[in-house]
Parts: structure tokens; sequence; C-alpha cells
């Protein structure tokens, strides 16, 4: 990889990106440094469909030559493509206290190229960056590139209730209106995933891919019945679990008073000895989603908010790619 | 039988204060948990539910790995302090002791005899005693305050108790070592142990008992006439304490002492010069004294430098001519630079007489000249000058018999006289017999002579169970007139009794040519009876009375024995020409002044005591008011009524530990009273280890200098439990860890938390 290619992956890390308070401009670097890093992107072989011939002139891309019709005539035509418009992207995104939680810290006094740009371009809040943030981040990525690419795209942000709902648009104003609403919510309720769903499933028209975006810290018996409604009304699913890398490593010492968000009440303890039994539970619990989603034919990524989102992204695109095909 | 199979343990602690301080530590990992659980950090938490999930499924494991691994803190703390306070593991102990925390019982002798004040160069201690002080001293700070008792102990004669009751209170215990004085006594360290094994028996519930011996190793302190009583002592304290004795004396320390000083006679009077005798000793390697006499503190001419050494001969001071009567001081000091001053001088007080007041009882006045039963006896004690037989009764002795018939004798006041002398009394009354008793208990002396009058059935029955005979008079022995009759068995160049040492190398005395035709025999029943002359075999012998003829080789013709401080003279025939004619040979005056000068007690026994002795006034004092006695420096001692032997009361002080010259005022009359230290205690050479573990009988015994031993010395390593507690410490602390990884309650890294 060369060395332009390594400083683009770099827009990818959440550090790095915490340090950027605007989530178009946060979309915008994810989705350069995501391309940038793809030798073929997926991005190309979608929404692609044949409209008409025209003459070749010096010039063009002897790639969309049309080989059979200069066999036949020896006049050279190059095809021309319209592109599709008939994918209904629908993002919905957890907006619960929970999704709040977030221990990464941004990226520290050696600034990185990013930085610098990120510091050219708005004010360094230094916030650390949540789940939240994580699945803001991917909401907006792929609606800008479903902007990009005339597909319709819609909203949803929900807690313990629908708070927001946009219904999927191509209109190139739609993603401003997206990244504007992504910032605006607040995150104060707890998460009620199966209400909304359901009410989602009712609303829902045309058949979308929709993408969940959640830490899914909810009953698994309403998440499943939810999951199962959209699934019932021939809607493709894509489930992101978005865990923060504390709650995935539980690497606490020293005494602790837990405070749980979203009323869960509070615990003092002394978490060396306890975090054996908590990821086995917070593994049995991601492992017995995982098998809920497989078992209805949804794609399933639990992602790590301290990681960078191009390998999520890029298994998504490959994904959906197939899908195509 | 059960109770002797039960294993006892018990411990006892070298540093209890650890083992108080591991206690206290021990509730450091408590009071931390506590601490952690009020200081925790506060995270505001999004996966809750899991969290408390696990909590319900682990909150019993989790709780019973929080105490055990709490548990295994405190006790890690806790044998930490166990082991560092060294314990000891006992055999005789109990447990009630132990958990008293009281479990040692120290007892620490030291002798302060004179010998101990010997002065050496050892800062800040100038004298032994003042080095056993200091030392006993640094003992008590090493002993645990409130875990061990102390007990103290001096040897010097008599052996006394400072503290008697085992005391906790240390303070108290150094206190009493501090008032500990040095005496001008004597060693009575048998005395000393003796009340150790006594405290040992009292205290059966003591832990560990050790006793400390701070002795100057002298000869006189440990080679003693009761060495056997030493020996069974070492034995029986050896099961009962671990001993320790420590030697503060010097391997070349030499003293040069008068241990003696007395007259010549036991008669010093105003007629004649007289005689008196210095023993003086040198010990170890004595420089040069110069001895100085005085009388009555007034320096003798006769001065001589000698170097004493333990051969030295008795020093003798002659032709002393006293002009007057009455109690005299006379005094030897050997002047040098010996370190022990203190014995460098004795002090003897002599009652000087002018004459020897006896009273002679005569049974048989007879009836011709020189028949009476004491007419020879009585010309002999006072034998008259040249200027007498012309009408001038003058003599030149010093004995002035007082002649009386035996029906007088109940009319005399005995204690008049120095000497009553029977001779061929018929019989004495019970009364008469318990006069002549306590007269000689008193200080008298009894000469008895034998005779045709004497009934030997009342002599028996009324003198001898007096002790006032040697032995019963079975058979009165006679020879024939053709005979030549029984002789003395007298050899001048054998061993010879002491009163017959006047005799020595005298051939022609006559006492071996005397013949004795009749004569009592007796039987010497009573241990004490001295024989001072026997009679020889006859080569043919008859007795008058009785048809046999035997040998009475063995029969004594004069006895002396001792009853109470006077003595009891036998002579088993007359004192006239009866029986015998002896009197008629030169050796009779001699024998006769002899016998009475060497029985005859002086006057002023009680007068000379040893320090550490107490003053008795014998019942023959005077008294005109209240006795009082003042001591050499001036002060006045008490004197407090007693009752003697026979119940009547007399006077008494205090023992006198002073040396020197007291007074002693009666009223009309001041007696001067002369104190001098023990002679018994002037060998200040030393003994080496060897001798002193024989001494106590090849105990097992811990033998020290003037140093203390490094105090690790005193652990006993055998028992000692403080490193197997360190190696439970240890497999703990292992043990902790290890639970503390598998529970995971161990630190990994830090970790952040918003």
């Amino acid at each position: 990889m060369s060395e332009s290619v390594a400083d683009y992956r770099t827009y990818l890390d959440p550090r790095v990106l915490a340090r950027v308070s605007s989530l178009d401009i946060r979309a915008r670097l994810i989705v350069e440094g995501l391309m940038t890093g793809q030798h073929r992107s997926p991005y190309q072989g979608i929404s692609v469909e044949f409209a008409q011939h025209r003459p070749y002139v010096a010039g063009d891309d002897i790639r969309h030559v049309d080989w059979k019709v200069f066999g036949k005539t020896d006049k050279i035509y190059l095809k021309q493509y319209q592109e599709e418009t008939n994918l209904h992207l629908l993002c919905i995104v957890d907006a619960s206290q929970s999704m709040a939680f977030g221990s990464v810290a941004p990226a520290g006094e050696a600034l990185s190229p990013m930085e610098k740009v990120a510091n050219l371009l708005g004010p360094n809040e230094a916030k650390p960056w949540s789940k939240y943030d994580h699945a803001t981040a991917i909401t907006a990525v792929l609606s800008y590139m479903a902007i990009q690419q005339q597909d319709s795209v819609g909203l949803a942000i929900f807690d313990n209730d629908l708070k927001r709902y946009f219904k999927p648009s191509n209109a190139p104003a739609q993603w401003k209106i997206i990244t504007h609403e992504l910032q605006q919510t607040p995150r104060l309720k707890k998460t009620n995933t199966g209400r909304v769903l359901d009410q989602l499933a009712e609303k829902l028209t045309q058949r979308s891919l929709i993408v969940l975006l959640s830490d899914f810290f909810d009953d698994i018996e309403s998440i499943k019945k939810g999951l199962r409604h959209l699934r019932y009304k021939k809607h493709e699913l894509m489930v992101f679990q978005i865990l923060d890398p504390l709650e995935i490593e539980f690497p606490f010492e020293d005494v602790i008073l837990f405070k749980g968000l979203e009323e869960m009440g509070e615990l003092l303890t002394e978490p060396r000895a306890l975090r054996q039994g908590y990821l086995e539970q917070l593994s049995r619990f991601t492992d017995e989603l995982k098998r809920l989603c497989r078992g209805m034919d949804i794609d399933f990524v639990r992602m790590n908010s301290g990681e960078p989102l191009d390998v999520a992204l890029s298994g998504f695109l490959a994904t959906r790619a197939a899908g195509v095909k | 039988m059960m109770m002797e199979h039960q294993l006892t343990l018990a411990l006892s602690l070298i540093t209890p204060g650890f083992l108080i301080a591991g206690v206290i530590l021990a509730s450091v990992p408590i009071i931390i948990h506590i601490l952690n659980r009020r200081r925790f950090k506060v995270v505001q938490w999004a996966a809750m539910d899991y969290l408390l999930a696990a909590m319900r499924k682990n909150r019993r494991r989790l709780r019973f790995e929080q105490w055990i691994l709490l548990a295994a803190r405190c006790l890690v703390l806790a044998l930490l302090g166990l082991a560092l306070a060294r314990p000891l593991a006992c055999s005789q102990t109990n447990l009630a002791a132990a958990g008293a925390g009281r479990d040692g019982l120290h007892v620490i002798v030291i002798d302060n005899s004179y010998s101990m004040g010997y002065e050496t160069e050892r800062p800040p201690a100038r004298t032994h005693l003042q080095k056993a002080k200091i030392l006993a001293k640094q003992l008590i700070d090493r002993l645990a305050d409130g875990g061990e008792s102390v007990v103290i102990l001096t040897a010097a004669n008599p052996a006394s108790v400072v503290i008697a009751q085992p005391t906790y209170d240390l303070q108290n215990a150094k206190a009493a070592i501090d008032r500990i004085e040095q005496t001008n006594a004597g060693t009575d360290l048998s005395g000393a142990l003796q009340r150790a094994l006594q405290i040992a028996e009292d205290q059966p519930a003591a832990l560990h008992r050790r006793l400390y011996l701070f002795t100057d190793a002298t000869r006189s302190a440990w080679d003693v006439p009761q060495a056997d009583l030493l020996h069974q002592l070492g034995g029986q304290l050896a099961k009962l304490y671990t001993i320790t004795h420590f030697n503060l004396g010097r391997q070349n320390q030499w003293n040069q002492s008068v241990l003696g000083l007395r007259p010549q006679s036991n008669l010093v009077t105003t007629r004649f010069n007289n005689e008196f005798i210095a023993d003086i000793k040198g010990f170890g390697s004595s420089s040069d004294a110069t001895l100085q006499w005085k009388l009555d503190d007034q320096p003798l001419p006769g001065g001589t430098t000698i170097k004493p050494d333990t051969q030295t001969p008795p020093q003798v001071l002659s032709q002393l001519s006293i002009r007057t009567g009455g109690p005299h001081i006379i005094s030897v000091s050997a002047i040098g630079h010996d370190a022990l001053p203190i014995d460098n001088i004795r002090r003897r007080v002599v009652d000087v007489a002018s004459e020897l007041k006896v009273l002679v009882v005569e049974g048989d006045h007879g009836v011709g000249l020189m028949s009476g039963s004491a007419a020879f006896l009585t010309l002999a004690l006072a034998p008259p000058t040249e200027a007498s037989s012309q009408g001038n009764a003058k003599t030149n002795s010093a004995i002035a018999p007082e002649l009386i018939s035996d029906l007088e004798l109940s009319n005399k006041v005995l204690n008049d006289y120095r000497a009553v002398i029977l001779t061929n009394v018929a019989q004495v009354s019970a009364a008469q017999a318990d006069q002549l008793q306590q007269f000689v208990q008193q200080g008298g002396t009894l000469m008895l002579f034998m005779g045709e009058q004497v009934n030997a059935d009342n002599y028996n029955k009324v003198l001898l169970p007096r002790h006032l005979m040697p032995g019963p008079l079975t058979k009165r022995m006679s020879v024939g007139s053709d005979q030549k009759g029984y002789s003395f068995d007298f050899n001048p160049y054998g061993s010879l009794h002491p009163l017959l040492t006047i005799f020595r190398g005298e051939d022609k005395s006559g006492l071996d040519t005397a013949r004795i035709f009749t004569y009592w025999q007796v039987e010497p029943s009573g241990n004490g009876v001295e024989r001072v002359l026997d009679y020889v075999s006859a080569d043919t012998t008859h007795s008058t009375t009785s048809t046999t003829t035997a040998t009475h080789a063995a029969d004594p013709a004069i006895t002396t024995q001792s009853l109470g401080s006077g003595r009891v003279v036998f002579i088993s025939t007359t004192a006239n020409a009866d029986w015998t004619s002896f009197p008629a040979k030169p050796a009779y005056v001699t024998l006769m002044h002899e016998l009475l000068l060497g029985s005859v007690n002086s006057d002023d026994a009680w007068m000379n005591i040893i320090a550490g002795q107490p003053l008795f006034l014998p019942q023959t004092l005077k008294l005109t008011a209240a006795p009082s006695l003042i001591d050499p420096t001036q002060k006045p001692v008490a004197l407090d009524q007693t009752s003697a032997e026979g119940g009547q009361l007399i006077y008494k002080s205090a023992p006198l530990d002073t040396p020197g010259v007291y007074r002693l005022t009666t009223g009309t009359n001041t007696y001067p009273i002369a104190v001098n230290p023990p002679a018994d205690e002037a060998d200040v050479r030393t003994l080496d280890n060897n001798a002193i573990k024989a001494a106590l009988g090849d105990i097992n015994i811990d033998l020290q200098g003037d140093i203390l031993p490094p105090e690790s010395d005193n652990i006993d390593r055998g028992n000692d439990l403080g490193w197997t507690v360190m190696l439970l410490v240890l497999l703990l602390v292992v043990a902790e860890s290890f639970m503390a990884m598998r529970f995971g309650h161990y630190r990994r890294g830090t970790a952040s938390a918003s």
C-alpha cells in the first residue's frame, strides 16, 4: 500500500475522527479514505444500467467500447449507462442513553495529517468517541454513498420510541438533513427496540435495505419480535452491534461504582473479580443475537467503536455487491 | 496416666511485642478493604444488565473468595508478627501461663560478700559488685516488660532475698538491684541457691526459669567445706533452671589479709607480759606489707615488713605488758597496696584480768597435811612464792583458787568464777547440777576429779544426763599394792593433744613415769569427747573390786568436751596422791595449769564478732541501765530483747556489718566490741570455669565472663519456631498470590474509565 493510501487510512480511525466535530466532514473523510484504500471498489458495480450507444470520440475510455457492435458494423460505439434509483436504504440508529457511552479518547498531542485538517476545519471539542458517534459516522457514510449513487436514503432515530423518521429519498438535500438530525438528537431515554421496529415495519411501504445500528442492550425477545416483523415485510436487514472497547474488554481494576445508564441502577464492586462473569454474560448475549440474525438471514456485524471503520464498511459493501450480482 | 500421655504444646515468646504488632497489623487488610469500599471511582455504565447478571450468578463465589483472600492477608501479617516474636516451644510449660503472657522466671543471685568489693578498673564500675549490678540491670533490660518476672537474691552471709515474690515490675527490680549494698560478710552461696531452689518449686507454672549467678568465682566463695551441699543443689537446680554464671573476678587478682588475731593464752593478765599471734596471709601474687600493731589505737613498736603468702607463719607480738585490767583493743594492720583493703586490719578485744578466779570444791578434807582431796591441786594452781612461806601469802600465779567444802557449793554464785573444780565430791544434787550445767553453757569450765567418795550412781544419774560427764562411770579400776600401777600413754615425740603441746619433747616431765593405782573406768559416749591422755596397759593388773584380770589400754585418763560455750574436763583419778603418784611429779603443776587455762574461755569472746553476725549480750553482763550500742561512725545500733534457749531474756543487736570498733554502754561500764570481716572470704584467687562447673556437680551451665553474651545467644535454637512460622508465612504469601490470580483479584495494569 502506498504512503498516500496509508495516510487516508488514518481518516478511518475513530480517535482521529473524534477530533472532527462536523459529521458531514467525518463522512466525506471516511468515504475518501475508504475509496482510496480499495483497489476494486464494489461501488462501481452497483446501480449502473445500460441506456444507449454513441459514437466514439477521441479521448473516450476504451473500457466502455461495445466490441460486439464493432465486430458486426466495424464502427466504434460506446455503451452509455443510466444510473438506477431503485435502492431504498433506511438507517435505523439507536439514540438511547446507553449509546452515549464512549471511552475512545481523541488522538494525543502528536498530530497526524488528519488532525491538522480537522483543526483547520473546525473547533476541537475533543469529546470521547461514543458508540453513538460510531453509529452516526457509519450512517452518514452509507447515506453519502447512497446519495452519490442516486439511491434513496431514509433515517430513523429511536430510543424508547421512534423519535425521528425520514422517508427514503434521493434528493441531494437528503444527506444534509440526515447528518443534521443525527447531530441534534438528544440521547437520554431507554431503549425499546422491538416496538420501534414494529412501528417502522408498518411505516415502510417499499422493500428496503435496512441498516440497524445499536448496542442492543435490550430485551432479546423484543428485538427478535421486531426483526421478524421487518423480515416478514420482505425487507433486507443488516444489523450492526456497536460496543465500546471498555464494554468488550472490561479492564477495570479498582473498586468502582457502576451507575447504570437507562435507569439500570448501580453496583459497587471489585471489577477484577467480576470480569470473567461479565464477559461470559456479554458473550452469551452477543452469540444469541448473532444466532437470531443468522436464523432470519440477517447480516450481523459486531463493531468495536475503538477500531477503524473501514473493515466493517468494506465488509458491508462487499456483502451488498454480492447481493446485487 | 491419661494426663501423662497428653501432648501439651505451649509457647513462649522472645520478643512478644512483635506478636502484638502482628495482631494489630492483621487489621490493616480489613481497614484497607473498608476504605476501598469507601473510596471508589464512579463509572456511567451501559452494559449494566450483563454486569448485574454476572453479579447475581457469582455473588456467593465472589464473597467467599473475598473473605478467604482477606483472611489470608490478615493471617500473613499476624503470622509474620508471630515469626518475628520468635516463639519457643517448651516442654515444661502450661498453656494457662502462656495465655497470661507471663511465662518467664528470672532469678538473679548477686554475691555481695566483701570479696566483691575488690577494686578493679572497669569503668564505670569500680568494684566487682558494681559491675555485677550493671550487668544484672542490663539483663533485666532485655526482658519482656510484663511477660517475665524477676527475683533478686544476695549471696552474702546470710543469704537474703531482696525481692521475695517474682515481680513483673522490671523497673522495681532494677531499683532493688541498685539498693544492694556491699557487705563485709562472707559468702553464703549454698544458702542463696537453696532459696533459689525454693522459689522455683514455688513457681511451677513458669514456662521457663533462668538462674543467673553473679560471683567473683573466688575460692572462698566456691571452694567451701559444704562442697557436697553445692553438688547436690547444683543437680537439683539444673532440673528447674537454665543456669548462667557470670564470673566477675579477674584472673590475677590478689589479696593480703589479716585472718586472725588472738592471745597466746586464754588468760590475758596484768601480772605477766602477754603474747599475741596474728595470722597474715597473702593470696595470689601479693606485694610487701608492713605490720603495724596497736594497743588501744596506740602504735606499738616492732612493726616489720613481710611479703605474705599462703605459707606465711604466724606473726607474734611478745612481751606486751598491759597495766590495767578490763577490755582492751589489740589490732594489727598489714599496710600494703592491695585492691581489697577491708581485711588488711583485724581488731581483737581482750578482757585483761588481774587473776583467774577458780572455785575448788573439796569433797574430802582429810586429816593430815596435804591429805585433802584438793590440797595438791590448790597448791599447784597458785604456788606460793618464797615470801609466802615466810608468812606472806603471795603467789605469782594468775590463778586465784578459792577452796571450799562440798557443803558450801550451793551458796556460791558460780558466775563469779571462770572455773569450778570438783575433787572427790561424793555426790551432787540435781539443783547443783543444774547450776553447774548453766555455768558451763555460759562459758564456764568444770573440772571433775574422782576419788574414794565419788558415788558413781549419783554421777551417772545427775551429771551424765546434763552432759557434764564424758560417759558413764562403769568400774573402778585398781592395782594391787605390789604392782607398778597404770601410767599415762604419753610420748613426748608422738601425737599430742593440744593441751599437752607444752610437753612436746620433754623427756623428763614425769608424765610418763607417773603411776596411777586406781581410777574410774569411763566409757566416753558423746561424739565431742576428746581424749587428752589414756592409760597404758600394765603388765599385770589386779582389781581390788574385781577378781578378773583385764587390760585397760583404751581407758581414758583425761578427757575434755564442750558444753554450750564452756568446757568440761574429766580426770578419772584423784587430784591428790590417794590414787596416783602424779601430784609428786614436776609435770603436775604444769599440766593442771594447761588443763585449766586451755579450757577456760576468755571472757571476751562475746566482744569479738564477725561481720554479719549480731551481738548477743551475755547474761552474766551486769546492766545498770538499758544497754546502748554505737557503731564505728557513732551511729546508734538498736538492741532488742529476745528469748535465749533457756527462756531468759537477752539483748541482741541486728547483724553488725561494718567492721571496726563498736561501743556498748551498760550504764556504768563501756565495752568495746570488735567486728572483723570473715577470714574465710580472703582468698580471692579465682577458680576456672571447669572448677565452677565441678563445684555444682558438673551440671549443664552457661559460663560467662564479665560481659553479657549477645542477646541472640540466649535463644534456645532447638525450640525456636520462628523460622517454621516464617516458612508458613511464605507459603501463605504464595497461596494468597495464587488465589488472587485465580480469583481475578490482581492488577493487570491501569485502565481508564470515564
